[in-house]
């Protein structure tokens, strides 16, 4: 998943969703200012993480809650920092491969209130990845944080 | 030393808060051809070190940051 073009590498990891917004707004941040500094980045969505790149939640969800700017005006920027860089490389959303389809998400536990059914109901760029490619990128990467 | 150099670019990022001054100067810059100069103003009070820090992993120069009230005067210089 990384492209070794950029200066340092740096993945969050976001477990939580919709339903605990005060903790879905700071990995966008810190992510966008990541592609800013021409740092290669990456946003890891698992557990309830994927539910914060459903179509029709990233215009409604902030960090303010409805004051300010939405998750999407943040994707967007962060994604153009990345796309107009000499290395092409952007900053990819994964998510985890077990919770692309129901039976999966049941298996995890999720099979409630996850509000999305495929990965079509999420933003473009979305990428699946499982264990083994999650793995890799943590331990390739300068700096892995959780939230 | 106060920049006699008039900027190509004047960024006006004030009202805004982390990390908005960082992707808009970030983005600014590359309209810029490289030796010009960029001024940003922001009053995010975390805009001093968010611009070293920015600056040290890009490679651009950080001129100079002066303080007025509570805006903040960035200069800074793209790397060529």
């Amino acid at each position: 998943m990384w492209t070794d073009e950029g200066e340092g590498k740096v993945l969050y990891v976001q477990t939580h969703g919709v339903t605990d917004p005060g903790r879905c707004a700071t990995p966008f941040f810190l992510a966008a200012s990541a592609a800013a500094m021409e740092v290669e980045v990456a946003i890891y969505f698992t557990m309830y993480g994927p539910t914060l790149l459903q179509k029709d939640v990233v215009d409604k969800i902030g960090p303010k809650g409805d004051v300010g700017q939405p998750l999407s005006y943040f994707i967007k920027q962060a994604t153009d920092l990345g796309v107009e860089r000499a290395s092409g490389a952007g900053m990819p959303f994964v998510v985890e491969e077990l919770l692309a389809s129901p039976l999966g998400r049941a298996a995890r536990g999720l099979h409630l209130r996850v509000g999305y059914e495929s990965l079509d109901d999420l933003i473009d760029g979305v990428k699946m990845i499982g264990g083994a490619a999650f793995n890799d990128m943590a331990m390739r990467a300068d700096a892995v944080v959780s939230f | 030393m106060p920049i006699t150099e008039t900027p190509a670019q004047v960024l006006d990022c004030k009202g805004l808060a982390c990390p908005l001054p960082v992707i808009k100067t970030a983005q600014a810059i590359k309209t810029l051809e490289p030796g010009q100069v960029l001024e940003l103003l922001a009053t995010d009070p975390g805009v001093e070190p968010d611009m070293k820090a920015w600056t040290t992993r890009t490679g651009n120069e950080l001129m100079a940051i002066d303080q007025e009230g509570e805006v903040f005067h960035v200069f800074l210089r793209r790397n060529g």
